[in-house]
Parts: C-alpha cells; structure tokens; sequence
C-alpha cells in the first residue's frame, strides 16, 4: 500500500466527536498532576477516540506528562534569551526553592520561551508573567525562604515595545499607523464571486512569503488548497516556538482582530468556511485576547453564517496548544489540533490537499496572515515595493533583552543587519556581544564581525544561516561557547518529537556528545558530532532534524577557537 | 505507468507507487525498518535514503515515483546517512538486538546489507522493561525503535487502534492502551503487530525461542470460515509459530484464534488410541487398539443396517472437516450404509442461507468475493458480529468504514461495529422478516429501487408488493421495537449507494424462520439491482465454520448430492450410482433435528458422530442425550473425549486440521488448500483414514484412496468444481467455485449474466413477517441470544485448550444495567437462568452491549451449557435451530 494514511485521524473523522477539543479535555483533567490512565479512559469515552490515540498524545505534550500542583504552576522559561540573560541562574534558583518548599506547596515546570525576550528572565506564576533578574520579585527571598505569595508581588510585566522601522507599517499598520482591523474584510466578501480571486490576485502582487520560516508564497499555497473538495480548512499558526521570537505573541495581544482579519480573508482566498487558531499554552494571555476576539468579531457581523449579509458563512475557533516546538510544524500542528500527538509526518501529502482532519487546509503563520489585510486595502503593488527586490515587504524582528532597545521591529527586507543591531537595537546594554543567534534554534549564530549583511534570505543563507521566524538574539560573552553549546543541544533533545529515527536517537546523542565535548573523555567528540549532524541533516523526517546540525555547524564556526577547533 | 530509472535502468511502475516500490522492481534490495507492504508508508526509519532527480536525498518509502525521474539507491551521501541512521538506532538497543537469528529480525538484516557491525554512536540505551502480560503477545520494550509499524498495523489492517506511540524525543516507544499491561488494553491479540515487528520488540511464545524453525507449511485456517491462508512452522514435530500468510483473503491478516490458538493440537487431553466400552454401556470407554475398535464398529454397524436397514442409521458429517472427508462421509452412508441419513452441522447454521440464496439466486453460495466489500461505498451488516466471530472480515469492514463507507448494522446487539455504524436498527431478536420487509417497502416508496433491473432480472415483484402492503413503516418500527427513523436512515443509505453490499450470519438464520430472513433481506439487493450486476457487490453469508460451504457443497446433506445436484432426480442418482457401483437410495434422509426425534422414537439405532459435540453444539441438550440413549450404538470421532463421546460406544481418534491433506471452501466460496503440518498424536488418525479404514472392515472400497483422489473422483460428478483438482489448487492457488474446466478461472463473482434460478431472474420472496417460536411471557420475561465470543470458537474444545482461556477463562451471561438494576444483580453475581427446558447458572456480566429484556451467552464453556436452554424450534424450511431467540427467566443464584 503506498497512499500514506493516518489511521487515527480517519478515525476522528469518521466516529470521533468533540472536533478540536481533545487537548481541551485532556487538560480540563481532575486535580492537576499528570495525566492518568483514568483521564485518558474519560477523555477518550466521552469524545469517541481510541484510548490509544489520547494516551499517547497525552504522553506527548509538555503540558500533560509532567505533573503540576493546582496551589500553584510555575513555568520557568529557559529558552534562548533567558538563557542568554542568567546562565541559567534563575533556573537553578527556582529549584532552589522548590527544593526548599513544603511537598506539593508549588510545581514547577522548565520551558522553551514565553515571549518576554525583551525582559528576560522570565517564568509565568500561574498565567502572570514574572521578568526580570529577579524573576519580578519571586526570587527576592533569601536562600531557604518560601516563595513570595502572589499577592505580594508586582501582577504585570513590561508590554512587548514594538517599533516601525519601514517606509509604511503594514504588519504593525494597527498598532503603529492606527489603521483599524476589520477594514478589508468588508469590502472582499462584497465583492461576491470574484472576492476568491481578487484576495489570491492581490497577495500574488504583493509576492507576500510565509513568515513562520518556510517563506512558501502564500498565493501560491491558497490557490493549491482551493482546488480540493470542501470542506477546506484555514489554520493559523500561534504556535510560536521560537526561542527569542516574540512578534506573534504581541499581534495576538496587542492587535488580534488583524490577525483574524487575515485569517478571514485567507478563507476567502481558498473558499474556507472555518478557522482555527492554535495559540501555544505558553502565551495564555495571548489565548484569551483571541478568543475574546473572535467573540467580539462574531458581535460585530465578522464571523457568523451569513458575514455582513454576503452570504460568506466564516468563523473562528481558538485551540490552545499543550507544550511542544515540534508541533509548530504544519503537519505537527495539525496534529495537535486533531488532539494526537504533536508529530511531523512525511509530505506528501502536503496540507493542501490532505490537512486538517484530511481535508485541504492552508496553514499561515500569524505575521503572515497579519499582513494581508493592509495588503487588500493598499494593494499587493504597494506591499511590493517595500523591501528588497529579491524579498518583498517588511518582516518583523525581535530583539531580546541584551539588547539597549530591546522589542518588536517591522524593519524592511534589505536593512543591514548592523541596522538593526546597531542602530534599532542601540547595541547590548551592556556587555560585549559575542555571537547573535538568528532565527531561533533552527537558524543560526553569526559572529559580531559577520554583521555586514542586509536582512535578506538569500545572503543569511549565504552566511550560513536561515532567517526563520526574524529573532535576534544576543549572546555576550558571558556565555561559554560549551554552554551554548550544551543549551542548543538540549533544546534539540528534549523537542525531538521521535517521529524520525535520526533525529530521535540523534538529538540525544547529540546532547550527550556536548555535555563530552571539550573534555578529557572526548577527542573524538567533535568527529563523532560532525558525522552525527551530516546524518541528522540528510536523514530527517522534518526541518527540526535537517535544521538543528546547521545552527550548531554556525555555533562550532563562530566559537571555534574557544571550543578548542583551531583557526578558522 | 510511470516510467523511472533505477541505477541506470528503466523499469515500469504503477502511478502512485513510491521510489521504494519502484527500486524494488529493478531488483535492488533496499532495507526499510519502518516499512511493510500492509501498511501505508511513514518515513520514520530513514534507512531507505536513495538519492533521487528531482528531489534529492529522499526517503524512498514516502517519496511518490514521478515519470522521468531518476533514482540513485547507491549514492554514497544517501548510503553514508541511511549508515548513519541505522548505527544511531543500534546505539540505543541492547546487544541482544543484534544477536536475534536473521529470520526474525529486519533490523539484523538490514545490519548485513548495509555493512553495520557496529555504531560509531553510544550513549543511553533504554530501559522500558518487559510486559509479557499477554499470552502470546511478547513485548520487550528496550528493543522498540518506535517505527510505528505495530501502531499502523493495528490501525490500518486491524482496526482496533489499541497501541500508540507514547513519549516523545528518545523516549518514544509504543504503549498499548492507557499504558496498562498489555492484557489488560483493548489489544484483540491478533498478531499483527508481532508479524511486521522489525527488531523482536514484539515477538511471542514460539519466537522467543532462538531455535530455527524446522519446516515452514501453508494451509488454510481450520477455525472460522474467513478462509485465512497461514504458514505453520514447525519445530520438535510440534506446531511452533503460526503466521498469517499472504492469502486473497486475509493478505497477510489473521485473528487470536489462527495465529495464536494452535496449542489445543499438543494438549495431553488428545485422544491417541481408540476408546471402546468393552462391557457395553456403563461400563468405561478403555483404550483399545485400532483394529478392535474397528472390527466392533464394523460389525455392529453392518449388523444394525442388516436387522434394520440403512435409514436406521444417521450419519453426522462436519463442517470442520475438509471437502474431502465430507465427500467420503456421505458416500460411506449412501453406498456403505445405504442411506441418505447423512446431513452436516451446517443445518446448524447457515441451511438457511444454502435454501434462502438458492431460491433467490439459483446458487447457494454468497454472491461476490471479500475483496468487493473494499470497494463497497455502503455495507449492510445484519444479525452478525464478525469483529468476533470472523474477525479477518470484521477488520476488512472498519477498515472500509474508515474509508468512508456507510455502515447499517441490524443487531439485537450493540457490537462493535453497531457501535460504529451510521445506523444500527437494534431490532428485537426474531423480528428480521419484518425489518427486511419493512427497509423493501422503504426502498420502493424512497424510490431507491432499480426499475430496469426488476424489469429484466427479477420475479416476484407485484407479489412482493402485495405483502409489503402490510408493512408499514410505523408497524415494523413497532414489531422491532426500533424507532422508524432508524429504518428510514437504514434504507436511505442502503438506496442512495452506489454499490452497497449486504453481510449476513447467523443471526438472519438460526430463526424459526431463517430462511425467509435470507430471502427477505437478499430482496434488498435485488430491488436495489445491487446483485448480480457489474460494479455490484452483492450479498455474503458470513459462515460459521471453517468449512460449513464445503460440508454442504460435498452433498453431505440428506436431500442434496454434491453440487447440490437433486437427490430427487432420478438423472442424477443414476449418474453416482454409476459412478459409485452401488445405486444410490433414493429416499431423502433425515436431517440432524429429525435424527434425534428419529432415536428418541425408537426408529433410528445408530448414531454416527463425526467431528462434532452434539451434546453440547446442538439446541434442547436434553432431547439430543435422550436420542444418544436411546440408540443402540454411537460412534463418534473427535479430537478430544468431548460430551458427545462420553455418550460413545466407540469413539475414533481423529486428527486437527494441521495434522491433515485435502481443501476447505470458505465464505466466499474459494476452495483453498489444507496441508498437513505435523502427524496426528498417537495412533490418532485423519478422519479420511478412518472412514476408508472403517469400510474395507465392513468389506467395501469407498475408492478414491487420496484426499487428492477423492477430490478428482468429487470434481468429475460434479460440475461447479469440474475444473479443480488438487493439482491446479497447489499450482494456481485457491479458486472460486463454479469452476467448470480446466481453463475456467473460476467465477468469483456470481450471476452477472443470468440468475441460476430456473427462469434465469432473481427471485423476490413475498414472505410475511412471522413471530418467533419462542416469545418471552410472563413466565419466562426475558428473551436470550446465543452467539460466540472473539477467543473462543465453537464448544470451546480446541480454544480452551489454549492460553485463550486465560484470555478469557469463563463464560457469563451478559445483562443490561437497567436489568441488573431491576433484579438487584451487581457485576459478576451469579444468576440462574431458566427457560422452559432447563435451568443453568452463570455469573454475570453488566453490558449495554444487550438492550433491557435482552440477554447473551455462548456456548463455548462445557460448564455453561446453554443449548440445554435452547429450544427445538427449527426454522421451517430446512430445519435450523432457532438458537437466537430463547425465552427465558433470570434472577440472582441462590447460595
């Protein structure tokens, strides 16, 4: 048999109940803690899935296989910036604490980035943020205390700073130009049968480019998912994964109706007549300004069964991710929103024509998708003349907290790199910079010297690094390069989602030669790495696998003489 | 086609097909740990990278073949990764991986081709433990690789989506279940998951020993009538591994009871001598050599036919038996005894469905083949539960169903696939006439019906139309206690098919009136022009045994010869008679139920028992001990001392299916091959060679010495299997009957160009609906149903005498929770139910699997002996037990 198929997805379709609302169910479990047989048992009777299918997506989540205390949850970031801010110091004070702390008085749970980059450190008590060297005041007390309650601590943490760097602001238009959301969606759906074509049109002028880090034309995926048998489906994808990437969470916070309005007309485009938004646990905050909004948009005649009296029936759902990176992934993603495990799976078939819940599905990131509706009222022309003529357009770029101005930038395709660093980011606010990560753990690290290059992704690739999601993250010397290392190795190891043979066994592999390498046990470390990562890169199912080698390959390059591997 | 080039070659593959499947064509072996051609492919492993223009490094297992491209399997980057990525999993595996016997393991093989000795990777290695909770069912999880293949084969073949993978990253393995131990998940044990296992993470009792196999022997399952085709391996002279082989039917597919339940042929309770009463009744059965046992055998039975003539003996052939034997066993009444008191098990059963389908269609076999369901876009499933009792198929039909077929279940019962069907019309048991009437009358007032073909192909329909005059919809909903809707839903799905198929058992049959349950529900297909037309797909009778359509297509039955050529016929009779030496008499025998009345009035003597457990199998236990009593001699063969024998004046050791030669036709009417595997225990004996053995003590020559003879002097009387024979089956493999020549190909799909029915049209029965025999009352409240359980088969003398009982080791009575309420019952109680024959006592098992008023058991457990419940009430055609519909009294066992 060689049609690839996904058995517990057909069944979902066939005699599952409660669509999307598996992850849903499963943490909605009683008493905290991690996921029992039980709840498996439960969630799986009351939605009609196999129990196999929730037990192992209840194994595969973050969010469900470890345990947490209903008193309190505290979720310490460890991600890229936060790392590159203490060392990892603020981790290990927490344990401290924990350590310290009456059983069961607070859990406490390590994950890969909250998006407060531009505050780090970071750990969310609950769903308040806490940033800041002191963690907001939870690591004031002396070693041996408790933690401070709650209410006896700050309950806010610095907004996401953003700031407009192009000629026009078009993803940032809302919050930095004050163009209202809601504005395109109108006049498209009016625009009867032609409306498909006209969005497609449009955002083919534009030659807009997914975001996420694929930078897959978008028209180009939309005219592909209009061609197969409805239902079709449009995702977007707040799952932003991305260690030092923080621009998503800021537009579904701060301009959410925006990223609903791009979604709405992406459905539009591909003749979709539901949405889903899968916002990462991580961002609960996030989570909550979407679903308000798609309530609010449902109010003022956005969504429903019959928009504005066109006769477009759209609406929304917002899915709230369970902690994985992997699922970040389209066909990953996907998954989570099935409520299975958060997997990569071979393409093809691809999304398109064999996406959510096997019907075509586009699935856009949440920048891109934020985007188009400044693109339908000022035309694709005008969005292309923005940028580089090798890369329509503005990306946003976050900066993470070594930075002087650290935040959200819409800079346009073609600024130097220095720019942004330099000029936008006014340098480390302290501390010498020694490498700057780009593009989060799939990207890449550049050395200070290797700044003189425009924000273009043909010449980063020149440099040996993919752009990604548009992150930017400092790392002073304060860092060892065998820290960094360990760190980016770590990452790769406990994201791993295990679909793939080389990446399953190879990320901890990987992980285990960095904790060697360096040491007297190791001199045939950095051989042994090199061929684990040609393997890894060849060999992977997904990007996470073929990228992680390129981004430790751009590592070894900049802190090559510190890690003992002679002169370049 | 599509045209790619492998290593400098063109070779030609299907559209559609993967690179692997296309590297394969051009002769390269290329190892894929993840892969199995069951399954859809998943590109987990990584081991297959070839390098590929246009694409590059691609897995060859997912990557589509594309016209015109090129395929590098020896490229030294793809080759150096696919190293690469097998030394990683070798590095997380324990030594013992490596050192499994190359027949067992992909992963050692795949070492050898690519040159892996050892990996350049080490580190943490896993440490998941051992579950050998399960019987058969061995899992070692340091050795999983988490490839998924026994997920996909659970999911995609199986059906029953127990195992998933569980973890993430480096601890990703799989897990069954919520995680509990293996026995305890949803696992239904059928194999497949060890079967396309790479590394022996999942491996069984026969395979967890390192010792080669000694002989490897394909044959045809001998439990239910799927047909599987198996490989039984052989070591010690003993059965070791049973493994489902790529047959048409089962493509590589089996269940609990063919892949694992073959212990039963090694247990000490075999018989492996002769057992004789040598102080006549009452006095024990004693071991005696063969020749004592036959001498009195012979003499007693030439004796009794002498003093009494042949019609005082009845001859009980079996449906277990091969085509071979039964063919032997009623020419051994008809020319030996001289009596055509010779009738099969299948009267038990599926007679109905033999008289039923030969009235509507003129032949008494289903319709289409299996393969056909796969292309069904709406499958009616009624009064059976293959999902249990033929669980090959039961997957085969979720898998469509998966697929996107609507599925209508008409049950009493809320199986499992009830459980999944669109519409499941939960009739009252006994009302199936009026439910098949009721969905014709719906079809024809839905306008589902197919004009043309009722025009041109059909009889019957302005009569049929008279009766479903009387079938209002709100009247059948009323008589089977369903709600109208689900009728209306029922015959909405069934109409607006394209090419629906219907699958029936044996709760259409065993009715007081089953017969007019088969023809009632086959007018469906007729009306629908869903039968007998290209594209169609026609209507399968799911049968119980292994060979209940080769006992009766045999003439093991007391009216039929074989072929179902007429006894009545003075043509015919003269045709074997000549053919036999004897004359054949000419009048019909007596069938299985009129056999025992027959003994109980005295006019019967002797019982001749093959192969099955009457006193157990057979409804009303009582009446059918009085007949054993009261006959003058019974003789039985079986593998064990079952009830029956215990009732035996002789009993024959006989031999398994995997002990003997000959070929069994299963549901959809192919005949395929049974080898034997292994010898018989003791002085045990194929039933073949006890009945030639028993005739030339008696001085005649049955002839036909060889199964394989047997077959040929079979296939030269008979013209639906004129162009088989032994031969062509072991060259071609199974064929379809009919099969008329030796070119013909056999006609897997039946009536395309006319109906076998006198006139050439299908014939529409204009049956009324009738009550059952027995209704509950006052008295007797509550209405039981008999059936079978997944692990266990028949009367239970083979599966219990296997790790299946450990699976399951009794029987219970299965009640509602409204019931159990009502009666103050709580789960496991033992309960006391009566019926107006007997009383029997079994613990309970709360379900909702049975509606309020409604329970079930089995009959597998000797210690619950629920045909001593059921009633004599026969279907009125041809005689079936109406095991389905029993009324009953329950209530809690008093201490």
């Amino acid at each position: 048999m060689t049609v690839p198929r996904e058995g517990f997805v057909e069944w979902a379709v066939r005699f599952g109940e409660g669509g999307l609302g598996t992850l849903d169910a499963l943490r909605a479990r009683a008493g905290g803690g991690p996921v029992r047989a039980e709840d498996v048992r439960r969630v799986a009777g009351s939605l009609n899935r196999p129990v196999a299918a929730v037990a192992g997506a209840a194994s595969f989540y973050a969010d469900f296989a470890h345990g947490e205390t209903r008193e309190r949850h505290i979720r310490v970031c460890e991600g890229t910036s936060c790392f590159a801010a203490t060392g990892g110091r603020h981790v290990e004070r927490l344990d401290e604490l924990l350590a310290a702390a009456p059983e069961g008085a607070f859990s406490l749970r390590r994950v890969h980035c909250l998006g407060f980059c531009y505050a780090s450190p970071t750990a969310l008590d609950g769903e308040l943020p806490r940033t800041g060297e002191d963690l907001g005041g939870l690591l004031t007390p002396p070693p041996g205390a408790a933690l401070p309650r709650p209410e006896t601590l700050p309950d806010s943490a610095p907004p996401v700073p953003f700031h407009v760097d192009a000629r026009r602001p078009v993803t940032l238009a809302g919050l930095a130009g004050g163009e209202p959301p809601w504005t395109a969606w109108p006049t498209a759906v009016a625009d009867g049968a032609r409306a498909r074509e006209r969005v497609i049109d449009e955002v083919a002028r534009a030659g807009l480019r997914g975001r996420g880090g694929a930078r897959f034309p978008v028209a180009a995926k939309w005219s592909a998912a209009a061609t197969g048998t409805a239902p079709r489906f449009v995702v977007a994808n707040g799952d932003e994964g991305d260690p030092g990437s923080f621009c998503d969470r800021l537009l579904m916070e701060q301009d959410p109706h925006r990223v609903l309005e791009g979604l709405a007309l992406a459905a539009l485009a591909i003749g979709a007549a539901h949405g889903v938004v899968l916002v990462r646990s991580e961002y609960p905050g996030a989570f909550a300004r979407m679903k308000a909004a798609v309530q609010e948009a449902r109010e003022a005649g956005h969504l429903g069964p019959d928009v504005h009296g066109s006769g477009v029936a759209f609406d929304v759902e917002i899915v709230e991710g369970a902690g994985s990176y992997v699922a970040g992934e389209e066909t990953a993603l996907l998954h989570a929103l099935e409520g299975l495990r958060g997997s990569a799976r071979s393409r093809p078939p691809y999304p398109v024509f064999r996406g959510l819940f096997g019907r075509p599905t586009a699935v856009n990131n949440v920048e891109t998708l934020a985007a188009v509706p400044w693109i339908m009222r000022h035309g694709g022309e005008a969005y292309a003349d923005l940028g580089h003529a090798e890369e329509a357009g503005t990306k946003l770029v976050c900066l993470n907290e070594r930075f002087h101005r650290p935040g959200v930038y819409e800079v346009e395709f073609g600024t130097p790199l220095t720019t942004i660093v330099d000029e936008l980011g006014g340098g480390l606010h302290d501390g010498t910079l020694r490498a700057l990560q780009v593009g989060g753990p799939l990207g890449g690290f550049l050395a200070p010297d290797a700044l003189d290059t425009p924000l273009l992704t043909g010449a980063l690739a020149g440099r040996g690094v993919p752009l990604g999601h548009g992150s930017l993250v400092a790392i002073d010397t304060s860092i060892s390069a065998r820290a960094l290392l360990r760190h980016v190795w770590a990452f790769a190891a406990s994201e791993s989602c295990g679909a793939c043979a080389p990446c399953r066994v190879g990320s901890l592999r990987g992980s285990e030669l960095a904790e060697r390498f360096g040491t007297d046990d190791g001199p045939e470390v950095p051989a042994l790495l090199e061929r684990l990562m040609d393997v890894m890169e060849t060999a992977s199912l997904c990007a996470f696998g073929r990228g992680v080698p390129g981004s430790v390959r751009s590592l070894l390059r900049v802190y090559r003489e510190e890690l003992g591997l002679g002169p370049r | 086609m599509t045209l790619v080039r492998v290593a400098g070659r063109w070779v030609e593959v299907a559209e559609g097909t993967t690179v692997l499947a296309a590297v394969r064509t051009a002769g390269v072996s290329l190892p894929a740990l993840c892969q199995d051609d069951r399954l859809s492919p998943q590109g987990s492993c990584r081991v297959c990278l070839v390098a590929a223009v246009p694409g590059g490094v691609v897995a060859a297992c997912t990557t589509p073949a594309v016209e015109g491209m090129t395929v590098d399997p020896f490229d030294h980057r793809a080759r150096e990764a696919a190293r690469g990525a097998l030394e990683l999993i070798v590095s997380e595996l324990p030594e013992r991986a490596s050192d499994l016997p190359a027949d067992r393991s992909e992963l050692v093989r795949a070492c050898q081709d690519l040159g892996v000795t050892r990996s350049a990777f080490s580190g943490a290695v896993h440490h998941r433990g051992l579950d050998h909770s399960h019987p058969y069912v061995k899992f070692d999880g340091d050795l999983c690789i988490a490839c998924g293949r026994c997920v996909r084969m659970c999911a995609e073949v199986q059906g029953t989506f127990a195992l998933e993978l569980a973890g993430r990253g480096f601890e990703t393995s799989v897990m069954a279940g919520a995680g509990e131990p293996w026995v305890s998940s949803p696992c239904v044990g059928c194999g497949g998951c060890v079967d396309t296992c790479p590394t022996g993470a999942l491996s069984e009792p026969g395979l967890l020993d390192p010792r080669p196999m000694e002989r490897s022997v394909t044959t045809t399952c001998g439990f239910c009538g799927v047909g599987c085709a198996l490989r039984v391996h052989v070591r010690d002279e003993a059965v070791s591994v049973v493994t489902p082989a790529d047959g048409p039917v089962n493509r590589g597919h089996a269940c609990v009871k063919g892949r694992f339940s073959h212990g039963f042929a090694r247990s000490p309770e075999r018989l492996t001598s002769p057992l004789l009463r040598r102080g006549g009744r009452g006095s024990p059965l004693e071991p005696v050599t063969w020749q004592e046992a036959l001498a009195f055998t012979a003499d007693r039975l030439a004796a009794l036919r002498d003093s009494y003539g042949g019609g005082a003996i009845g001859v009980i052939s079996s449906a277990r038996m091969t085509n071979e034997e039964n063919y032997l066993a009623q020419k051994f009444a008809r020319t030996v005894l001289g009596c055509n008191n010779v009738d099969n098990c299948s009267r038990l059963c599926h007679a109905p469905s033999a008289a039923g389908l030969t009235a509507s269609f003129g032949l008494a076999g289903g319709t289409n083949p299996l393969e056909d369901v796969d292309r069904a876009d709406c499958v009616l499933l009624a009064g059976a539960n293959p999902t249990e009792a033929h669980p090959v198929v039961g997957a085969r039909i979720k898998q469509r169903v998966l697929g996107g077929a609507r599925l209508v279940v008409i049950d009493p019962r809320r199986t499992e696939l009830a459980a999944l069907a669109d519409v499941h019309v939960r009739n009252r048991p006994g009302s199936n006439v009026a439910v098949f009437n009721g969905l014709a009358r719906l079809l024809i007032d839905g306008g589902h019906t197919d004009e043309e073909f009722l025009a041109a192909r059909a009889s019957g329909f302005a009569e049929l139309s008279a009766v479903l005059e009387e079938h209002l919809p709100q009247e059948t909903a009323r008589i089977a206690g369903v709600p109208v809707e689900d009728l209306e839903a029922a015959a909405r799905l069934y109409g607006q098919a394209e090419n629906p198929v219907i699958i029936y058992g044996l709760g259409v049959t065993e009715h007081l009136h089953g017969t007019d349950g088969v023809r009632t529900l086959a007018n469906l297909a007729i009306l629908k022009g869903a039968v007998g037309t290209p594209g169609c797909c026609g209507v399968l009778p799911l049968r119980g045994q292994n060979n209940v359509q080769g006992a009766s297509d045999m003439g093991a039955l007391p009216d039929l010869l074989p072929g179902y050529q007429q006894l009545a016929s003075p043509a015919v009779r003269e045709r074997f008679s000549a053919a036999w030496g004897r004359p054949v008499p000419e009048e019909t025998g007596l069938r299985i139920p009129q056999m025992f009345d027959a003994a109980v009035r005295g006019d019967l003597k002797a019982l001749y028992v093959i192969g099955e457990d009457i006193a157990s199998s057979d409804p009303d236990t009582t009446h059918v001990v009085a007949a054993l009593k009261a006959c003058e001699l019974v003789v039985v063969h079986d593998l064990f001392l079952s009830s029956t024998a215990e009732h035996a004046d002789v009993v024959f050791p006989a031999a398994s299916f995997l002990e003997k030669d000959g070929t069994f036709v299963n549901f959809d009417r192919r005949v395929q091959r049974v080898r034997s595997a292994v010898k018989p225990p003791g002085q045990a004996r194929a039933d073949f060679e006890i009945l030639h053995l028993l005739s030339e003590r008696m001085g005649e020559s049955l002839g036909c010495p060889s199964p394989a003879e047997a077959f040929a002097e079979c296939a030269g009387l008979t013209p639906l299997f004129a162009g088989m024979s032994h031969d062509r089956l072991d060259r071609d493999g199974p064929l379809h009957w009919p099969c008329q020549d030796a070119q013909d190909p056999g006609r897997a799909v039946l009536h395309l160009d006319r109906f076998a029915t006198p006139d050439g049209r299908a014939a529409l029965a204009a049956r009324p609906y009738l009550p059952p025999g027995e209704s509950p009352d006052g008295d007797f409240p509550y209405v039981l149903v008999t059936g079978r359980r997944l692990v266990h088969y028949n009367t239970g003398s083979m599966t219990r005498r296997t790790p299946n009982s450990d699976l399951l080791p009794t029987e219970t009575l299965d009640i509602s929770h409204a019931d159990a309420t009502a009666l103050g019952i709580a789960q496991g109680d033992l309960l006391e139910v009566a019926s107006r024959r007997a009383t029997i006592r079994l613990p309970a098992r709360i379900t909702d699997e049975v509606n309020p008023g409604e329970l079930f058991t089995s009959f597998h457990f000797p210690d619950a002996q629920a045909n001593r419940l059921t009633s004599a009430y026969t279907d009125t055609s041809t005689g079936c037990p109406e095991y389905k519909v029993t009324a009953v009294a329950v209530r809690a066992a008093r201490e």
